[in-house]
C-alpha cells in the first residue's frame, strides 16, 4: 500500500470521524444538561433531514435553504419533546428517563417508516464529486467538505460555550445544578435550550451524511457510533467527543486493510474495550469523586 | 410470606402446571418464551438492578449459553438435558466473569457501553466459529433428551423451560436472605454505604456478574430448544435492549419485577405483531406512557395501589 491511499484513508477516516464526532457533541450535550442519554438522538437526526429533503423537493429549495429547513425543523422537534415529555419526567430517575428516550426513538423510526417509506432516497450533496488530486494524493471533495464544514461548527460551538450567556449557563448547569439555580439561572431553560442545541447539531451532521450513506429510515443507528466516540473521548467532555469521534472513524476506516474482513464490524469495539480498561473514564475523561 | 403471597405462589405454579391442557398450541410456545425471558431478566436484575451496572450485552450472553448447549447437544448426544444446561450456563458464567472482571473499574455510561461492545463482538465471533455454529446459514438445533426420552413436542419443551425456570426464581427469591442477597441490597441501596459498613463491593460485583451471566446462559440454553434454530442476527443489540426495557418497567432490583417485566414486554411484542408498520410505534408510546405515569416501574406501582 502506498504512501498516497493511506492519506486518502485517513482523510476519509477522519470525515466520518467529523460526523461521528458531531453526533457524539450532541449526546454529551444533553447530557451534561440533564444527565440522561438520549436514545433518540440518532432518530431526531433523521426525521430532520427527512424533513429538510421534503422540503427541498417540494419548493426546490437551494441546498443552503434545506440546512436550514432541517436544523429548524430539529430545534423546534427538541423543543417539543423536551417539553412534553422530557419536562414531565424531571423527578424521575436517569433510568426512566433512559425507557422514555428509548420509547421516543421506536416512535420516530416507525413513523417516518410511515410517513417516507423504508427505502433509502439520494440527497444532493454540497460538494462535487470530482477527486481533488494533490500531487500523487487524490481527495474526495465530501471528505474534505465534511471535515471542514464540522469543524467549523465545532468552533460555533466553543464560541457558543465560552462567551454567550446561554453557553455559560449551560456549562454552569452542566458543573452544579443547585449552585447554578443559586445563581439566577433557569436550569428548566437550560434544559429546553440544550435539547434544542444537540438536536440542530444533530441536523447539520444529518444534512452533511446523507449524501453518503443514503437518506433513510435507518440513519438512526449512527447514534451508536456517536455513543462509542463519546465514550471514547470521556463521556461528558466536549473535546473528548471530537477526539473520540475522530478516533473511531480513522480506525474503522483503517482496520479493514490490515485486518480480515471477518472481524472488521469488532475492531472498533475491540479498541474501545482495550481504551476502557487502560483508561477507566475514556481519554479525556475524569473519574467523578463522588461526595456522601 | 403473608398467606395472600403463599396463595397467589399457588396459584401461580397450579396455572404453570395445567397450561399446556387448557391453551391451544401457539400459546404454550408463547409461555416457553415467556419463562426464558424471565429467567435472563432475573439474571439482568441481579446485575442492574442490585449492583448497579446496566448491561446492554445480555443478548450476547445468550447467545453463548444458547450455542454452547446447542453444539453439545449436537456433538454429544448421549448428555442428558439438564447436563448440557447447566454446562451452558458455567460456559456462559465463565465468559461473564473474564469480561467482568477487567470491566470492575468502569462505572455507569462506561459500563454499559463496554457490555454494548461485548454484544457486537460476540455476535461477529458466532459468524467467525463457523465449523462450530455454522455461521450466517443458522444452526439447527436437535430435540432435548432426557434418558430414552426425546423432548420434541412444544408440551415437553415448556415443562422443561417451566421447571427450569420455578427453580431459578425461587433460587433468586432466597438468595435475597442469605449473606450474598444482603450484600447485594446494600449495595443496591448506596454502593457507598456498602463499602463504608464492610461488605466487599468489588467481590460481590464481580459476583453479580457471574451470577447473571449464569442464569442468561441457561435461558440461552432453553431458548435454543424452545425456537430450535439459532442464527447470529437473532442476538442483535436490539434484543439487549428489549431486556432492560423489561427490568426497568417491571421494576428494578426486584424479582417480581423481572417477571411482570418480560411477561408484560413479551405478550406486548407478540399481541403488537398483527399492527405490522404501527407495531413499535404503539410500542414506543407505551414506554412513554408506562414511564411517565409508573415512575420506578410496575411493581412500585402496584405497592403503591396496595398501600392505599
Amino acid at each position: 500500500m502506498t504512501a498516497a491511499t493511506l492519506v486518502h484513508v485517513v482523510v476519509s477516516g477522519l470525515a466520518t470521524g467529523s460526523i461521528y464526532a458531531l453526533m457524539a457533541l450532541s449526546l454529551v450535550i444533553i447530557y451534561n444538561a440533564t444527565r440522561t442519554l438520549n436514545f433518540a438522538q440518532g432518530e431526531m437526526l433523521m426525521v430532520s433531514t427527512f424533513v429538510g429533503w421534503t422540503a427541498q423537493r417540494a419548493f426546490g429549495l437551494p441546498l443552503a435553504v434545506t440546512l436550514l429547513v432541517a436544523v429548524v425543523a430539529a430545534g423546534v422537534m427538541g423543543w417539543l419533546v423536551e417539553r412534553i415529555v422530557i419536562r414531565r419526567s424531571i423527578g424521575a430517575t436517569h433510568w426512566d428517563v433512559l425507557i422514555i428516550t428509548l420509547g421516543l426513538s421506536l416512535m420516530l423510526r416507525a413513523g417516518a417508516g410511515l410517513a417516507w417509506t423504508h427505502d433509502e432516497f439520494p440527497f444532493p450533496s454540497f460538494f462535487g464529486s470530482r477527486p481533488i488530486a494533490l500531487g500523487p494524493v487524490r481527495l474526495a471533495p465530501v471528505s474534505l467538505g465534511i471535515i471542514g464544514a464540522s469543524l467549523a461548527l465545532m468552533a460555533a460551538l466553543y464560541a457558543l460555550f465560552t462567551w454567550t450567556r446561554v453557553g455559560r449557563a449551560m456549562r454552569a448547569v452542566a458543573q452544579n445544578q443547585q449552585a447554578a439555580r443559586l445563581m439566577g439561572i433557569s436550569v428548566e431553560r437550560v434544559y429546553a435550550s440544550s435539547w434544542m442545541l444537540a438536536a440542530m447539531v444533530g441536523a447539520v451532521a444529518g444534512v452533511l451524511v446523507a449524501p453518503v450513506v443514503f437518506l433513510s429510515s435507518k440513519m438512526g443507528l449512527i447514534v451508536i457510533s456517536g455513543f462509542t466516540a463519546a465514550v471514547i473521548g470521556g463521556f461528558g467532555s466536549m473535546p473528548g467527543a471530537v477526539l473520540g469521534g475522530m478516533l473511531l472513524g480513522v480506525i474503522e476506516n483503517l482496520a479493514p486493510l490490515y485486518l480480515p474482513s471477518g472481524i472488521r464490524y469488532s475492531v472498533p469495539f475491540l479498541v474501545l474495550i482495550a481504551i476502557l480498561l487502560v483508561r477507566p473514564a475514556g481519554l479525556l475523561g475524569r473519574i467523578e469523586q463522588r461526595k456522601v | 410470606m403473608t398467606a395472600r403471597g403463599r396463595f397467589a405462589v399457588g396459584a401461580l405454579l397450579a396455572a404453570l402446571l395445567v397450561w399446556p391442557w387448557v391453551a391451544p398450541r401457539y400459546f404454550v410456545f408463547l409461555a416457553s418464551v415467556i419463562l426464558v425471558n424471565v429467567i435472563v431478566a432475573i439474571g439482568l436484575n441481579l446485575l442492574s438492578g442490585y449492583t448497579n451496572q446496566l448491561s446492554f450485552g445480555h443478548a450476547g450472553f445468550l447467545a453463548i449459553g444458547a450455542y454452547t448447549t446447542a453444539v453439545l447437544t449436537l456433538r454429544a448426544p448421549g448428555l442428558p438435558v439438564l447436563v448440557t444446561l447447566v454446562l451452558g450456563g458455567l460456559a456462559t458464567a465463565a465468559v461473564g466473569l473474564a469480561f467482568g472482571v477487567p470491566c470492575l473499574r468502569l462505572g455507569g455510561l462506561y459500563l454499559t457501553m463496554a457490555t454494548l461492545a461485548f454484544g457486537f463482538v460476540i455476535t461477529e465471533a458466532i459468524l467467525n466459529l463457523d465449523g462450530l455454529t455454522r455461521g450466517a446459514d443458522g444452526l439447527r438445533v436437535p430435540a432435548a433428551r432426557l434418558g430414552a426420552l426425546a423432548l420434541s413436542s412444544d408440551a415437553a419443551r415448556y415443562y422443561l423451560t417451566a421447571a427450569v425456570a420455578t427453580v431459578m426464581v425461587a433460587a433468586a427469591v432466597n438468595l435475597v436472605r442469605t449473606r450474598t442477597g444482603r450484600a447485594f441490597l446494600a449495595i443496591r441501596e448506596s454502593e457507598i454505604a456498602a463499602q463504608a459498613s464492610g461488605v466487599p463491593v468489588a467481590a460481590y460485583k464481580t459476583l453479580a456478574f457471574g451470577l447473571s451471566a449464569f442464569y442468561t446462559g441457561v435461558a440461552g440454553g432453553l431458548f435454543a430448544f424452545v425456537v430450535g434454530f439459532l442464527s447470529p442476527d437473532a442476538f442483535d443489540v436490539f434484543l439487549s435492549v428489549d431486556f432492560v426495557v423489561m427490568i426497568i418497567v417491571g421494576g428494578l432490583g426486584s424479582v417480581p419485577g423481572s417477571i411482570i417485566g418480560a411477561t408484560v414486554v413479551t405478550v406486548l411484542h407478540d399481541g403488537l405483531a398483527a399492527f405490522q408498520n404501527y407495531r413499535p410505534l404503539i410500542f414506543g408510546a407505551l414506554l412513554i406512557a408506562c414511564m411517565l405515569f409508573m415512575p420506578g416501574g410496575m411493581t412500585r406501582a402496584l405497592s403503591r395501589v396496595r398501600r392505599r
